[in-house]
């Protein structure tokens, strides 16, 4: 593939998830979640998603406050220090409005590090006791989804078995956590593919390779050569990647290592407003609705992103106001 | 007044003193798990008492950091802060599935007798009256640690008979596909390393006995009673083996809570002037 055949925009990066998707993010909670395109598929009034992730955060808030999102299998929501739970998804749970799927963390990490490495399952000995094991409580059979139809929803949600090689006991055995589409919110990306990401990287890695195609929004796209310079800092080989966006910004309102810091007020405010649809939807005409991202950029404003800006030196900003001091 | 003698009541908050009695559980050499909040506040500040050398593991993926400046999560740069190792959460993972973590801290929306916590719902599962975050790494820090404590807000209808859901074992837990209660012992088998170990509530300090699996009260922090505190559990509590009140901080910890490691006030606000 010729480098300029990847570069595309936020608008067509958009359109290449289509209703129905099997969707997963990069980063963690409130870093580097693709917000830009997640506005853009909420413009474009994408439907019937079903996400796919490790712990959650504002960036699926955004999807399922917005009606987008048919089914959420994960383990946990919230915005860590700027609200407590995901309130849209659950308010979309008590309305019977949502599919949700819950496993553990370590569960829906290793379940990406299995379709990451194309391993069908994994075994672990996590969350034994639990009833996340509570057999009434596998919501995508109770969905009628897992009669094989769609080949990446597997036939249960865990089995169980003894050890058959050492005899060390009782273990669960997870699906592995085939997606259709993986979009990656990083600081760089190559003009062939190859992903530099800064600071940790979460589990970008795998869920890239666990999806069939995957999108890199970066904050910026540079001379593929700068990159090949130094093989050891890059996170993802090139052609892992199918399409690049550049997108300063494209993480906000979740942080960018190096870049830009998490913007606290903005993910505060947004919990506190969607609480209610009508919030959401209040949220929505406000953020969303009418603008393109350039114009959520400058809506923002400059003495806003200055003061999210990153220290060079330490990477993250020393200018943001975190607590009551 | 010298940096190791108590503080007096007023001259520190409830929430310093939870934080110190977290703090205190750590041992040094230790490897720790630690979520946000209060309990990243309570390790680093063993980091500069008791336990210097103590091996801090972000879930996200930061390991054996020294952070200077306190992280709002753990995803957060600050936490690679003096690291040996910034990755990702697989690693974070295998590496306490394969048995490196002696203790971690979690929280909870509500705890049963036996150290079952629930983070996902409250009511019942598929049709709740509230959804809440779901497990997080709650559940597998607290089946691979040899340890785990538990920081809680102290109310009758969170210190509950029954948990509405299991999201994280405790020491007597479900057995599938029946659901019978069963010792956590018996059912992790060789998997098994230890289990909660306690719970540091707004009220007191709770321990476990390892063998019947019970929560008992170990200490009850100034200001409250353990029949009072019996009066907030609606199982019947232990309060049998309390060893008395739960000791304040000193004056050298609460410099270094706010003096030096949340000056911005994000977690723990300063006492107030009276």
């Amino acid at each position: 593939m010729s480098s300029q055949s990847k570069r595309i925009t936020l608008s067509e990066a958009a359109e290449i998830i289509k209703d129905g998707t099997m969707l997963t993010f990069s980063g963690f909670t409130i870093w580097r979640r693709p917000c830009a395109l997640i506005f853009e598929l909420i413009r474009q009034k994408r439907r019937d998603l079903h996400l796919v992730e490790v712990n959650s955060g504002p960036h699926s808030e955004f999807l399922i406050g917005a009606g987008c999102v048919k089914i959420w299998e994960s383990c946990w929501i919230g915005h860590e220090l700027y609200g407590k739970y995901g309130a849209n998804l659950s308010r979309k749970v008590k309305n019977k409005e949502i599919i949700f799927e819950d496993y553990s963390h370590a569960e829906m990490g290793f379940r990406f590090l299995a379709a990451s490495a194309g391993m069908p399952f994994i075994a672990t000995q996590t969350s034994l006791g639990t009833d996340i094991h509570n057999p009434e409580y596998d919501m995508l059979r109770r969905a009628g989804l897992r009669n094989g139809k769609n080949p990446k929803i597997a036939r249960k949600k865990y089995e169980t078995m003894q050890d058959p090689f050492y005899g060390d006991g009782l273990q669960i055995l997870l699906p592995a956590a085939k997606v259709d589409v993986a979009v990656l919110s990083v600081q760089q990306v190559g003009e062939e593919g190859t992903v530099r990401i800064g600071g940790q990287f979460f589990t970008d890695p795998e869920v890239c390779r666990a999806a069939d195609t995957t999108i890199v929004v970066a904050e910026e796209i540079v001379p593929e050569e700068c990159l090949r310079t130094e093989p050891r800092l890059n996170t993802i080989p090139s052609f892992q990647v199918d399409y690049i966006v550049e997108c300063p910004y494209g993480a906000h309102p979740t942080g960018m290592f190096g870049y830009y810091d998490v913007d606290g007020d903005f993910i505060r405010n947004f919990y506190m407003q969607t609480r209610t649809q009508e919030g959401f939807d209040e949220f929505a005409r406000e953020w969303i609705f009418g603008m393109d991202h350039t114009a959520y950029i400058n809506k923002l404003g400059v003495d806003r992103l200055v003061n999210l800006q990153a220290s060079r030196a330490l990477n993250f900003s020393t200018r943001v106001k975190r607590g009551q001091k | 007044m010298e940096r190791h003698d108590f503080a007096k009541p007023g001259e520190y908050t409830l929430a310093d003193l939870m934080t110190v009695a977290a703090s205190r559980e750590v041992n040094d050499n230790e490897v720790v798990f630690a979520g946000t909040g209060m309990p990243m506040i309570a390790i680093m500040l063993a980091q500069r008492t008791h336990a210097p050398n103590l091996k801090l593991i972000f879930e996200a993926g930061t390991f054996d950091g020294r952070p200077n400046v306190i992280p709002t999560s753990v995803g957060d740069p600050r936490c690679e802060g003096g690291a040996s190792r910034a990755s990702g959460l697989c690693e974070a993972f295998s590496i306490a599935q394969r048995g490196y973590v002696d203790l971690g801290f979690l929280g909870g929306a509500e705890v049963d007798e036996y150290g079952n916590v629930n983070t996902t719902a409250i009511g019942n599962y598929l049709d709740p009256n509230l959804r809440l975050t779901g497990s997080g790494g709650n559940p597998d820090i607290n089946s691979f640690a040899r340890r785990t404590v538990f920081i809680m807000v102290h109310e009758a209808r969170r210190f509950t008979r029954n948990v509405s859901y299991i999201t994280s074992p405790g020491w007597r837990v479900k057995k599938w596909p029946s659901g019978e209660f069963v010792h956590r012992r018996e059912l992790y088998g060789s998997a098994f390393r230890g289990g909660p170990s306690a719970v540091i509530s707004t009220a007191g300090v709770f321990r476990f006995d390892e063998d019947t699996g019970r929560m008992y009260l170990d200490t009850y922090h100034p200001g409250k009673t353990p029949e009072e505190i019996k009066g907030l559990c609606q199982f019947d509590l232990d309060i049998s083996r309390v060893k008395g009140e739960t000791a304040p901080p000193n004056y050298d910890e609460l410099h270094i809570i706010h003096e030096v490691l949340d000056k911005e006030e994000i977690f723990l606000p300063k006492p107030k002037k009276s």
